[in-house]
């Protein structure tokens, strides 16, 4: 198994090499963090807002850069197209499941976005003195998992999405629908705090700031314990309860695909 | 004239493909309509917050919102495809035909097809534009309305000029999807007026990817709050835009060397 998925892991880190000028070029979309960041510090010069300093916004979108290129995805893409032109079928005859595939070539491309990624965000965090980051033991030791746990609902979600490329033809559209959502509610286009308290009432519920707001969180603010011990709670949740959605998702797939001849 | 015939042959043909195609149109309409709702609604969050954006109060940056989104929708109707169709073409080397027809291959690659379901994305924008001028008390006068139809055509042949511009890329570069993943980036700026950004990010988005032009300034015009120096520019910044575009397309069909397998 490890071995199968190293090989993945090769394959798609040849890819990005072959295609260097394009990630960067891809990598240049991310700039929506840096954008969104530049708007609220234009809104918080004349004072914090709901508690969020200028350091405390630069903190959060810094650090919320890192965590979505780390949960950057793009498997429901591939798929729309492997089944539209029927390029599934011989990856199915192998004998492992595609969705390791998925799996080795999102982390290895993982290593090619944070290289560029990661300077910029250190840089810029120290030239902001009052942008503060917990890079205590605790906190760490705190995001880890979180951050885990939101590349998964990413990821399982994204593959969920995915899946209806089994059923309809009109994936695309499940898609960038699915990400508009995900830009507005899990903290990108601002922090869940910023939120009329009604709403935010209602989005602990949902996945979706566990996709980044919470880690973000855990490492630029002082979260509570009960609140912090409740964002677990509802990331595992949503987790398992991605996890079995795939897997029914999968077989159901199975058993209705008829494979496109090309 | 014979161009302007073309043209409707085009859009009758792409209304056909509409029809073929039913759950597709449904389906981005709908997606158009949930678009708009996020954009609409990550602007109004700011202003839950505070009073002015850059200078805009919250009816002043509806207008902005109601022109990104109905500039938005202009691009998917008229533009996007039609750059899809034209990286497909240099691809798979299609595009020989398209050069051989006796037609001029920028008029015919740039407005071939029409994706209608992006028009759901333009009545979105006139709602929100119609939302914030209501908002506003706000009814623009004969003066508004003839500079904001000014900007407006400067705003469209910046657009146009700009996927042009990717369309020509794409004969040198083959996949310039990214390029326009980029600018799709970008044009998330476009929501906010433009003096919410400030420094480096406010220039480029004035002259080097001239968002500016597109949303804010005709906004600025429709509000009466256009000034005549920002008009020129706008004049000049579209004008050069479409000079140095049409020219990259020329450079580029007579670069291209076909695609063989």
């Amino acid at each position: 198994m490890v071995k199968k998925f190293l090989a993945f892991s090769r394959v798609s880190w040849a890819l990005s090499m072959e295609y260097r000028s394009q990630a960067i070029l891809w990598m240049m979309t991310s700039l929506l963090m840096v954008i969104m960041l530049m708007v609220w510090l234009g809104v918080s010069d004349k004072g914090a807002i709901n508690g969020f300093t200028r350091g405390d916004f630069i903190a959060y979108y810094m650090v919320g850069w890192v965590v979505r290129t780390l949960t950057a995805v793009w498997a429901s893409w591939e798929m729309d197209y492997q089944i539209r032109q029927g390029t599934l079928s011989p990856l199915l005859l192998r004998p492992i499941h595609p969705i390791l595939n998925e799996i080795a070539a999102n982390l290895t491309e993982k290593i090619f976005r944070m290289a560029i990624v990661m300077p910029i965000v250190i840089i810029v965090l120290i030239l902001s003195p009052d942008a503060h980051v917990n890079l205590d033991i605790v906190s760490l030791a705190m995001f880890v998992p979180a951050m885990i746990g939101a590349w998964m609902l990413v990821f399982l979600s994204d593959y969920l999405v995915g899946l209806l490329a089994f059923w309809t033809t009109q994936t695309g559209a499940f898609i960038m629908g699915f990400y508009g959502l995900r830009l507005l509610l899990s903290g990108i286009v601002a922090p869940l705090v910023m939120f009329p308290q009604a709403a935010q009432e209602f989005l602990k519920w949902t996945p979706f700031p566990y996709m980044l707001n919470f880690p973000t969180a855990i490492l630029t603010h002082r979260l509570p314990a009960n609140e912090l011990w409740f964002g677990f709670a509802v990331q595992a949740f949503w987790v398992t309860a991605f996890i079995f959605a795939v897997r029914g998702g999968w077989r159901l797939a199975m058993r209705s695909y008829s494979a496109v001849g090309a | 004239m014979r161009n302007l015939q073309l043209f409707r042959l085009f859009v009758k043909s792409s209304v056909l493909v509409e029809l073929e195609y039913r759950a597709n149109f449904v389906a981005q309409a709908l997606l158009g309509v949930l678009w708009s709702v996020i954009t609409f609604s990550s602007v109004a969050l700011f202003y839950s917050h505070t009073d002015t954006l850059g200078g805009w109060n919250y009816g002043q940056a509806m207008v902005v919102v109601g022109m990104s989104i109905l500039l938005g929708g202009i691009i998917s109707t008229f533009f996007e495809a039609n750059l899809q169709r034209i990286i497909a073409m240099v691809r798979d080397g299609t595009m020989d035909f398209v050069l051989m027809k006796p037609v001029d291959s920028q008029f015919y690659c740039t407005l071939r097809h029409v994706r209608f379901s992006g028009l759901t994305d333009v009545i979105a924008g006139l709602a929100v534009t119609t939302y914030a001028l209501i908002t506003l008390r706000a009814a623009p006068g004969l003066a508004e309305l003839l500079s904001f139809a000014g900007m407006l055509v400067f705003a469209l042949v910046l657009a146009y000029s700009i996927w042009l511009a990717m369309g020509a890329c794409a004969f040198w570069f083959v996949k310039v999807d990214n390029l326009q993943e980029l600018f799709r980036t970008l044009w998330d700026t476009s929501r906010f007026p433009v003096s919410a950004f400030t420094g480096g990010l406010r220039f480029a988005l004035t002259f080097v990817a001239p968002v500016a032009f597109m949303t804010t300034a005709p906004a600025q015009a429709l509000l009466g709050r256009l000034d005549v120096g920002t008009f020129v520019a706008g004049l000049c910044v579209s004008a050069a835009f479409y000079v140095g575009a049409a020219w990259l397309w020329r450079r580029a069909v007579r670069s291209y060397s076909s695609a063989s397998s």
